[in-house]
Formats: structure tokens, C-alpha cells, sequence
């Protein structure tokens, strides 16, 4: 799979267990079978918890909810029928999907890139030999590990129109104060909520960063390149398997994202039916489908829809990366 | 990068001491205030929950409280049942966390040690179901736990925690394939099942993993809104959705300054499980963004 050629090290100790138990193959030829048929009972044995798991929590569900997307089930109404295409129909011809989705494919190419590019920054910086960087990794990683709950009320108080810092920063400086938490700010208070936990993405670089040979810095310097060419030419290709990671991740994240919901004003057990127009994505539409009308049907079409496109987009990236993505595999960094 | 070469470009005259001084200097600054910018959003919070109701409906800002409303970080326990929510989460987490340690332990190990016909596939299933948005597959998940009557019952986190979860499986199936081949042939030479070797040998060598995996399922279920928002019903549910939602008034109004120290309450156990077990965390972390 894809996410396997991202790391040359997956398949070396299953390959390393290969060869070493057919090189064992001419010497115990009888015993090596019934032990290998052991060894095979044996994985199964082991990973059937996930396969089961898989099959039932994963795969059930989404069969279910692709038999569902074909009919008009709403859990109530016990004369709910078939109706094919119906459901898909009326999604592609709902302005309301297509606003919803152009949303969320706006809010994916902002905050990925921009959360990837804070993040990378904060690698460089706290990789540089400064006293107390510990002191700064953890603390800028912190925000990372804050749930959303916790997340999205601070930046409800921090963005508060009346009584938040933020207005109050900003009339201090002469400018006018903002509804932040309205149309059509609000969106840009969601993109900050994901800029705050840029610390993931730090971390991940970080270790990235660090296993980057020196010499190669070094090499670098003597040959006369400006940091930024550096960075540029050495730093990012060695890390542009990560990069990839995150974005990818980054992507998913973001389609999956509660902020909208956290970020409305008042919580009721709905939740959705508060949130402001411009933070409306498509996951909030199809929560509002689901919870709200309980449309399961509908909304189960809304899902798979979703569902193929982030696999679309999963593939454009890694089709589109092919070439630029560099593996570093070094024989003798891994001995 | 835009202050460093700006210096080398205008500061060629300058002695080189000065000009790494200088760039210290800036490196320090920029540090220090970004660190600001992401301590400000949870400090907010913190004092939030130490203002009155009025001070945090003030127009302009009230910036800081005339006198610290300590009193409002006890008031948010008999508000709501805050106990009675935080042992739910504590439940949840615990039973999660435990379980889908072990089970991720399980098949981390069967995929490390073992192989079979179809091992390859499967790995790769295992992989490309991490990157499954996992909001896509609860909703139908919710609509068949409720077909089940396990809606309002912790059995969906019993289920989900046998499961295993495809990115600690990956972390164990990274640390056990590390591991030397030797440890498992003596073993096998004894004539000890795959099963006793792995309780007896790899399960006691990978404490590390065991807790950061752990820590990791418990911050997870900890934070997670969403599944027990849709599962549980207002008594059973977790501090989470307790947090966020049950901090109104008889008129159904918010009260934002218990809401604020609830949550500052709800936040810092898990910023104090990060600091404690800092580093399994970051290696957990790093491992899984497969450098």
C-alpha cells in the first residue's frame, strides 16, 4: 500500500523472517510444514481481532449505510422504501451540498498548508541548539493535546465580540472591533483553532528534522548556500515523506473536523442548527441531515459521497506527489 | 529566515560576534512571543473561569478580575454533577485505553512475528484504514449499536476497544518486528505456542509502548466528543459533552465563568498526563508519522 513505501523500514523484518525460515527450508523439510501451518493458524489467531473488528465496526457500517443511502429510512416512519438513485439525485441537485463542499474543500487547501508550514517552521526553530528548547517544544506542542471541548471554548471567550482579548487587542490599537464569531469571521477563528495545534505537525517534523545526516548541512555551508537554500534543497526533499504523511492526514482531519459545531454559539443537544453560515461545512451538513431531520437516507448518501471523493483526493495526492516525494533509503543509517 | 538573511545582507561591516548575537537575539524573540500566541488561548480560558458573570459579558473587555472568583471552580462541581460526569469519562477512558492496548499489542504481534498467505494485504487493509475518516464510518456505526440497544450502555467502547485500532497496531508491529529474532527461537525450540510467547516474552519487553499506547487511547477517549454526544444520554454521558453542554440555567442561558473553570478542570489532567509521560507520547507520535 501506499503508506508502505513511505517507510523503507515496514517491510525489511517480515522479509528478514522470510528468508531466514526458507533458508532453514531443506534441513527440516517434514517438520518445517506442520510448524509453518502453525505459524499461519497463528496469524490469524493473532490479528483476528482486528479482522473481525474491521469487518464489523468498519465494513458493516458502511455497507449498511450504503444500503441505507438508496432508501428513505428515518428511523420512524415504518413505511420507508427503496428509491435507487433518489437520494444521490437530490444531493447533486442541491445548492445546499454543493456550498457545503466547496466549504470544506476551501477550509482542506488553507488550514493543511498553513498548518504544515507553522508547523515545519516551529521544527526548524526549536531544532536550532538554543538553550531551554525543550522548554519551548513542550510548551508550543501543548495546545496540540488540549481536546476540542477545551479548544473551542477558550477560542469562543478569546474571540468573544464583546468581552474577548482579541477586540480588546484590537480597539486598543485603533481598529474596529469584529463579530468574530459570526459571519463571515468565524471561519477564520476555525482556521486559528487549527493553526493552534500546529505542535502535531512540529513534533512529527521534529523527528524528521533530526534524522537528517549533518554532513549534508555541512557539505551545504562550505559550498556557500543562504539557510534558505538549504532549507529548500536538502531540509524539505529529506522530509517530504512526512510532509506527505501530513498532508494526507491533514486532509482527513480536516473534512472530520467538530470545530463548526464547538464554535456555535449556544450548544443545544442538536448542536448544528447554530452554526454559522461560513463554518457550515460538509460534515455539519451531514450531521444536520442525520441529528437534526433524521434524514438517515439522505444523509447516508451525503456520507458515501464523502466517502469516494476523499479517496479521489487521497489519490490525487499521492499521484501528484509520486515524482516529488523523496525516499531516503540509506543501507547504512539502518544497518 | 527572512531576519538572518536580512542581517547578512546589511550587517557585512559588523563584526561576526555581533551579527550571532544579534541573530540570537531574534531567534529568541520570535520564540518567545509564538509561545505567548499559544499559551494565550488556554491562559484566556483560566482566567475566564476567575471572572463574575458580569465581567466576562463586559463591553469593552474586562481585561483582568477586580477579585479572583476562586469560588467558581467549586461552584462548577455542584452546578452539574461534575464528579458524576468525570468518573463516567474516567470509566469510558479506562475501559478503552486497557482493552485496545492489549488487543493492539495482539495483532502488532501477529503482524511483526508471524506471516501467512494474504499477510501483505492485510497489512496493507490495516494501513489504508488509517486513513479512513472515522466520523464517515460512526454515523451508520451509531445507527446499528442503536438497532442493538447498546445505545446509553459503554459497550460500543468495549467493541470498539476489542477491535484494536490500526495506528497502535502499527506502533506495537513496528516495536515487536525491532525486536531479535533470538528472543522467540529458543522459545520455539522449547516447544513454547506463539501464544506464551508472546504473554510471557514480548508483552513484559514492550512496557514502553504498552504506555504510550495507553496514555494515547486514554487522551483519545478522554477528548472525544462526538460518539458519547451521539451515544450516551445526559446522565451517562462523559465530562466532555457534560462541559459543553449542561452549563445553562433554568432559562436554558449559559453560565460562561463555570463553563470556563469546568473546562479548565476538564483540560488539565491530560496536559498533566502529556507532561508526566512527555516522551512515550512524542515517540508515539513520531512513530506514527512514519519517518
Amino acid at each position: 500500500m501506499t503508506v508502505d513505501q513511505m517507510s523503507p523500514v515496514a517491510d525489511r523484518p517480515s522479509g528478514r523472517a522470510a528468508a531466514s525460515a526458507a533458508g532453514r527450508a531443506p534441513a527440516t523439510g517434514r517438520r518445517r510444514l506442520s510448524m509453518t501451518a502453525r505459524r499461519h493458524r497463528a496469524f490469524y489467531l493473532f490479528t483476528s481481532p482486528w479482522i473481525i473488528g474491521f469487518l464489523l465496526l468498519t465494513i458493516a457500517p458502511m455497507a449498511y449505510a450504503l444500503w441505507l443511502s438508496f432508501t428513505t429510512f428515518d428511523g420512524i416512519s415504518p413505511n420507508w422504501k427503496y428509491v435507487g438513485l433518489g437520494n444521490y439525485r437530490e444531493l447533486f441537485n442541491d445548492p445546499v451540498t454543493w456550498d457545503a463542499l466547496g466549504r470544506a474543500g476551501l477550509f482542506a487547501v488553507t488550514s493543511v498548508p498553513l498548518s504544515i508550514a507553522a508547523g515545519l517552521a516551529l521544527a526548524v526553530l526549536v531544532n536550532r541548539p538554543i538553550k531551554a528548547r525543550g522548554v519551548f517544544r513542550t510548551l508550543l506542542y501543548l495546545p496540540a493535546v488540549v481536546p476540542p471541548v477545551g479548544a473551542g471554548l477558550a477560542f469562543k471567550l478569546l474571540f468573544d465580540p464583546n468581552s474577548g482579548a482579541t477586540n480588546g487587542v484590537m480597539t486598543f490599537f485603533g481598529f474596529e472591533a469584529i463579530g468574530w464569531l459570526a459571519d463571515p469571521y468565524v471561519r477564520y477563528v476555525l482556521l486559528m483553532t487549527v493553526l493552534w495545534s500546529a505542535g502535531n505537525v512540529m513534533i512529527i517534523s521534529l523527528a524528521g528534522l533530526q534524522d537528517v545526516p549533518r554532513e549534508l548541512h555541512e557539505a551545504a555551508r562550505i559550498d556557500g548556500a543562504s539557510a534558505w537554500r538549504t532549507f529548500r534543497s536538502i531540509t524539505v526533499p529529506l522530509l517530504s515523506p512526512v510532509l506527505l504523511f501530513q498532508t494526507v492526514t491533514g486532509m482527513i482531519a480536516s473534512v472530520q473536523t467538530i470545530m463548526p459545531m464547538l464554535l456555535a454559539p449556544l450548544q443545544d443537544t442538536s448542536g448544528i442548527t447554530t452554526i454559522p453560515q461560513s463554518n457550515y461545512l460538509y460534515m455539519m451538513h451531514v450531521f444536520a441531515q442525520y441529528f437534526a431531520l433524521g434524514r438517515y437516507g439522505y444523509a447516508s448518501a451525503l456520507l458515501w459521497v464523502l466517502f469516494v471523493l476523499i479517496l479521489i483526493a487521497t489519490g490525487l495526492i499521492f499521484k501528484f506527489t509520486s515524482g516529488v516525494v523523496f525516499y531516503n533509503v540509506d543501507p547504512e543509517a539502518k544497518k | 529566515m527572512t531576519a538572518t538573511t536580512a542581517t547578512t545582507a546589511t550587517t557585512a561591516g559588523i563584526p561576526v560576534r555581533v551579527r550571532v548575537r544579534t541573530r540570537r537575539l531574534a531567534l529568541y524573540t520570535v520564540l518567545v512571543s509564538v509561545t505567548g500566541l499559544f499559551l494565550g488561548p488556554f491562559g484566556w480560558l483560566v482566567l475566564s473561569g476567575l471572572k463574575t458573570q458580569g465581567e466576562l459579558a463586559a463591553s469593552p473587555v474586562h481585561w483582568l478580575p477586580d477579585t479572583f472568583q476562586w469560588h467558581n471552580f467549586t461552584d462548577a462541581f455542584t452546578q452539574i454533577d461534575f464528579l458524576g460526569y468525570a468518573r463516567n469519562s474516567l470509566i469510558i477512558a479506562l475501559l478503552y485505553a486497557a482493552l485496545v492496548t492489549l488487543s493492539s499489542a495482539f495483532v502488532g504481534f501477529g503482524f511483526a512475528r508471524l506471516d501467512a498467505p494474504g499477510k501483505k494485504v492485510l497489512f496493507g487493509v490495516l494501513l489504508g484504514s488509517m486513513m479512513l475518516p472515522q466520523m464517515v464510518t460512526l454515523l451508520p456505526t451509531y445507527l446499528i449499536f442503536a438497532k442493538l440497544g447498546m445505545v446509553d450502555t459503554y459497550w460500543p467502547w468495549v467493541l470498539w476497544g476489542l477491535a484494536s485500532a490500526p495506528y497502535l497496531v502499527f506502533l506495537f508491529r513496528q516495536f515487536f518486528a525491532g525486536l531479535p529474532r533470538e528472543l522467540e527461537e529458543a522459545a520455539i525450540v522449547d516447544g513454547c505456542g506463539h501464544t506464551s510467547i508472546f504473554w510471557r516474552i514480548f508483552l513484559p519487553q514492550s512496557w514502553p509502548v504498552l504506555s504510550a499506547s495507553f496514555i494515547i487511547a486514554f487522551t483519545w477517549t478522554w477528548g472525544d466528543y462526538i460518539a458519547p454526544q451521539l451515544l450516551l444520554s445526559t446522565d451517562r454521558t462523559t465530562l466532555a459533552v457534560a462541559v459543553m453542554t449542561a452549563y445553562v440555567n433554568e432559562g436554558g442561558t449559559p453560565v460562561p465563568e463555570l463553563q470556563a473553570a469546568a473546562s479548565v478542570m476538564y483540560v488539565v489532567p491530560i496536559l498533566l498526563i502529556f507532561l508526566v509521560a512527555q516522551r512515550g507520547f512524542v515517540a508515539g507520535m513520531s512513530t506514527s508519522g512514519l519517518k
